[in-house]
């Protein structure tokens, strides 16, 4: 049976299960991936800092939360650990203040970790073949970019005393939308295209680290 | 010429005769300064400074133009954020009135500060990205003592970061020969088609990671190798050397630091009240 027929006939539990005698283990691949994620977040990030900046790095359309969203389910802490790192990259690129992009490391950590988990915990198909895995999906990376809308513009820029208490609701829509959009549209793209290739490849995370 | 991560600068340019670690640490501190400076004309003072410290390491003002967009960005939404959005305070003084909302004297003078504020340390981050090499960063982390691992992940990212944006500039070239063409398109529409980018280069990442990992793993690295901090041959092979000089810089900006801390919480000074600028607006826009 070639793997392309195992990996359709897999059930989204099986898609985590850690099989009987099968050994899981952290590797260099999982260093490569996280390195290789950093990179892509790192340019796909600078585009939409470039592209409809807000300012302070918040962004209208901010297509490299797909980046943190998409690489967390596939590669769980890795992913979590390249989506904290790379905005520091992305944003020192688009002029924020070094400052503030390692303020915003629990939002953008946050925005990756809550889809890792949730597909993790209820076992949810990254190949989104259910209305089940869109929903976890879904759901989690609303809940993931709440919590950043509200960190960044409330917790970060209010702290450095960028914005006024009158401008933050245009700050959080700003932060929630340019995610949630790019997230949905990149993200869902992402899962259905290539989660097929990824659950079949050594790099990719059953559990947290392996 | 050495190529740093956001252009070239020559290789004779006397900020190369500084040691790695105290360009990070002359970010991280000279980064702070502006937090303990309200006082716009002081912070301006700092953007000419570091003007003057970019031209003296003979760092291309063109890359600047890719950052006035950005700075023209982040300027309008202070001040629309300052205003336009800025609620009702009766207590202020109201300048004018333009389709209901309220501009106020002293929210003008707020997001002027701000922006003051915020510009030193952009022009702080384009100076340490103009002169910096993906190496002086690696090299500096070594200095720091930071555990091997995270050196080589971070020496493998700034790595990916380069080879990304040649996949970048591969796929656009492949989308270009078969007849894309955004040139005049709208934003929405390029951003639209971003994912015929986003995909192939997360494909080839996925590619390249497993070639990557069986290089490294050729040459004998593995995880619990990579943590227990073994002596391994260094790909950077320059030898970088602390002078006197490297010392006195990081010295003097540490002292620099607290002074400013000191000039600010114990003296008062560098505040917005009594400031140049706040005296010039005040006799503008009131009197």
């Amino acid at each position: 049976m070639s793997d392309a027929t195992m990996s359709a006939e897999q059930s989204a539990e099986e898609v985590w299960a850690v099989e009987e005698g099968e050994e899981r283990s952290v590797g260099v691949i999982h260093i490569v991936i996280t390195a290789l994620l950093i990179g892509i977040g790192a340019v796909v990030g600078a585009f939409g800092s470039f592209t409809l900046p807000l300012g302070f790095g918040v962004n209208f359309f901010w297509p490299a939360i797909a980046v943190q969203n998409v690489g967390s389910i596939w590669f769980g802490a890795w992913g979590v650990i390249a989506a904290a790192l790379f905005p520091i990259i992305s944003n020192g690129v688009a002029g924020t203040p070094v400052y503030v992009s390692l303020a915003y490391i629990p939002a953008n950590a946050v925005q990756a970790f809550l889809p890792a988990w949730a597909f993790r915990q209820f076992k949810g198909d990254p190949r989104l073949r259910k209305g089940r895995d869109w929903a976890i999906f879904l759901i989690s990376i609303t809940l993931g970019n709440i919590f950043g809308a509200f960190w960044g513009p409330m917790v970060v820029l209010k702290s450095f005393g960028l914005l006024t208490t009158d401008s933050l609701p245009l700050f959080i829509w700003g932060w929630f939308a340019g995610n949630e959009i790019a997230g949905i549209v990149f993200g869902v793209i992402l899962l259905k295209a290539l989660s097929g290739v990824v659950i079949r490849s050594r790099a990719f995370v059953k559990k947290w680290f392996a | 010429m050495n190529k740093t991560i956001l252009g070239y600068v020559p290789e004779e340019s006397p900020i190369y005769n500084t040691h790695p670690a105290t360009r990070i640490l002359f970010l991280l501190i000279v980064s702070l300064f502006p937090m303990f400076i309200s006082a716009p004309e002081w912070n301006l003072l700092l953007v000419v400074l570091i003007l003057i410290l970019m031209r003296y390491s003979r760092i291309d003002f063109s890359i600047l133009k890719l950052y006035v967009p950005v700075a023209v960005s982040m300027g309008s939404i202070i001040l629309l954020s300052y205003t336009v959005f800025a609620g009702n305070h009766p207590e202020f003084h109201e300048l004018a009135r333009v389709l209901g909302i309220r501009i106020y004297y002293e929210r003008i003078l707020d997001a002027i500060t701000v922006y003051f504020r915020i510009l030193p340390m952009i022009f702080i981050m384009i100076y340490f990205l103009s002169t910096s090499r993906e190496r002086d960063i690696i090299v500096a982390m070594r200095s720091l003592r930071i555990p091997y691992a995270v050196t080589y992940l971070v020496a493998m990212a700034l790595r990916a970061v380069g080879m990304v944006i040649e996949d970048f500039s591969i796929v656009r070239q492949a989308e270009q020969a078969r007849g894309f063409d955004p040139v005049g398109k709208s934003i929405f529409y390029k951003m639209r088609k971003f994912v015929m980018y986003i995909i192939p280069l997360f494909a080839l990442a996925l590619r390249r990671a497993d070639e990557f990992a069986n290089a490294l793993i050729a040459r004998g690295y593995s995880f619990t190798g990579l943590l227990s901090n073994p002596k391994r041959a260094d790909y950077v092979l320059t030898h970088y050397q602390a002078h006197y000089w490297d010392y006195l810089i990081s010295f003097v900006l540490i002292v620099m630091l607290v002074a400013l801390v000191v000039m600010r919480y114990g003296l008062g000074m560098l505040s917005l009240e009594g400031s140049l600028t706040e005296q010039l607006l005040r006799a503008w826009l009131l009197n």
